[in-house]
């Protein structure tokens, strides 16, 4: 958590009736513009809360489909990482921050757009259509 | 009980401040259902399609030596392997807690064996048009429920466990309790829902004082023949009875990504191995006395049972609490009057059905 971050006192906490959710960003399709480290570092946080998959681009040109999956920050880029799981390869793999040189949002956020007043409202105009057994279903795995 | 009260004990006399009581170990994220509220099981196919090796289960719980495995997911039902890892934990002492939608069970139960050891947690968020709306799929209660039948009729032992967003309806949740007991369950699990910043749907989030309220509505002038399994401390916590402080360290969670930081319900990153979890986690960024907003509603009890039944095993005091917790009623005339008044919100889709879409309408309003 950084310091910046708005904290609760105790006694608000205690008071909460609701609390406000996250905001989340429409990411899908992005590709931040990488002028500095700053913008690499932000980029590659938000890679990391990001539910799909991304692209990067290496600076020896190569290019890596990647679900990143966790990230160490250090001092410098050479020693910061990222951690990843491409399609292919079964096995986790690690990435330089001082190795990379584009980002993208690639591939599709897979917790965007499954709200519950979306599953009320396809409930409701099944019900009223006389379906039965209604239901969301898991997306396919291919 | 025995096994866990010794096992704090020795951890206290040890001199040992962080031990963990319940391994979260989910052994893969895919899941038969696709529930809207669900915060964990947001990922592309090829991650979906990964899961923990026996090996890695038997590493993990090794690893960490809580005397509990709870295996979440995904459904867990859905891994090739699930057979081998239950055993192979089993056969190392862990009581474990197989948590599942039960769409699979029935079918599957011929498969497993009967043990003090295996516990079939089964997910049930309430009576049956409002689990089945919860998980969004018609006649997953009924589905559910014969396989929880049929794993009683078979010698298991059985839990139910729910959750509860916005809105429940705490009559129906007492109704439930009913139901679920004449089942033949050993007793029932509840948890209030966490607000996952990765759940797509972020509107149903109750803050701590509507908890406490929602609870001690639910869990006041109990009957005999409900049981809970679960701290009777823990109970009193979330009926607005107690405090606790949140132990995160006392439920770690192990998956395919690896040791996840700092907890079950919080994804701030990932340790190779338990010890670097402990090790270089600030713990003071976490729970609810660090102010930190992520922590702000939760009352979930990975981070505040292990809380509770340390205190319950830790002191004489704490001893004789959840006794007197387990054979109290708590009688409350407040809490009588908490379930018969009309809600002082507006209530939320989840378990209204008929009226889901003024509900929702109230809701924005």
């Amino acid at each position: 958590m950084t310091a910046e971050v708005m904290k609760y006192t105790r006694e608000q906490v205690e008071a909460l009736e609701l609390v406000p959710g996250a905001q989340h960003e429409n990411l899908e399709g992005w590709i931040p513009t990488l002028a500095d480290e700053n913008d690499l570092r932000q980029a590659l946080e938000k890679a990391f809360d990001y539910r799909g998959d991304v692209t990067l681009t290496l600076k020896s040109g190569e290019k890596i489909e990647a679900f990143i999956f966790n990230r160490h920050t250090g001092a410098t880029l050479a020693e910061s990482y990222v951690q990843y799981f491409t399609p292919a390869a079964p096995e986790k793999r690690k990435l330089s921050y001082a190795e990379i040189a584009r980002l993208e949002f690639s591939g599709k956020d897979r917790a965007a757009g499954k709200h519950w007043e979306d599953w009320v409202k396809a409930y409701n105009e099944k019900k009223a259509a006389g379906e039965t057994n209604i239901a969301l279903v898991p997306d396919t795995l291919e | 009980m025995g096994t866990v009260a010794s096992y704090v004990l020795k951890k206290r006399l040890s001199g040992n401040q962080r031990y963990p009581l319940v391994l979260m170990l989910e052994p893969l994220f895919r899941c038969s259902l696709a529930c809207a509220g669900c915060g964990k099981v947001q990922y592309p196919p090829h991650i979906l399609k990964k899961q923990l090796t026996p090996e890695e289960c038997f590493a993990a719980a090794e690893e960490c030596g809580a005397p509990m495995v709870s295996l979440p997911g995904g459904e867990p039902l859905l891994h090739p392997q699930i057979v081998e890892i239950v055993n192979g934990l089993v056969e190392r002492k862990k009581y474990v807690y197989l948590c599942t939608n039960a769409l699979e069970l029935k079918r599957r139960l011929p498969e497993f064996t009967p043990s003090k050891y295996l516990t079939f947690s089964v997910h049930l968020d309430g009576q049956r048009e409002h689990h089945d709306f919860a998980v969004c799929r018609e006649g997953t209660y009924d589905i559910a429920v014969a396989g929880i039948r049929e794993a009683v009729q078979r010698g298991f032992r059985v839990t139910t466990n729910a959750t509860l967003f916005d809105g429940a309806d705490p009559a129906s949740a007492r109704a439930f309790f009913d139901e679920v007991m004449e089942m033949g369950v050993e007793g029932i699990v509840l948890s209030p829902g966490y607000s996952y910043d990765k759940a797509p749907d972020q509107n149903r989030f109750m803050g701590r004082a509507r908890v406490r309220r929602l609870f001690r509505a639910i869990l006041s002038n109990r009957k005999p023949s409900w049981k809970f399994n679960m701290s009777p401390l823990f109970l009193e916590f979330l009926m607005g009875k107690r405090n606790y402080e949140c132990t995160p360290w006392g439920s770690p969670a192990y998956n395919i990504f690896g040791w996840q930081r700092p907890c079950y319900l919080l994804q701030e990153g990932y340790a190779e191995s338990y010890k670097e979890l402990l090790e270089t986690t600030n713990w003071d960024e976490y729970g609810v006395a660090s102010g930190n907003p992520k922590c702000a509603n939760c009352m979930v009890s990975c981070g505040y049972e292990p809380s509770a039944v340390i205190e319950g095993f830790g002191s004489l005091k704490g001893f004789w609490a959840m006794v007197r917790g387990t054979f109290s009623s708590y009688r409350d005339e407040g809490a009588l009057k908490l379930l018969n008044e009309a809600p002082s919100h507006p209530p939320a889709s989840l378990i209204q059905i008929e009226q889901a879409e003024t509900a929702l309408e109230e809701t924005k309003a």
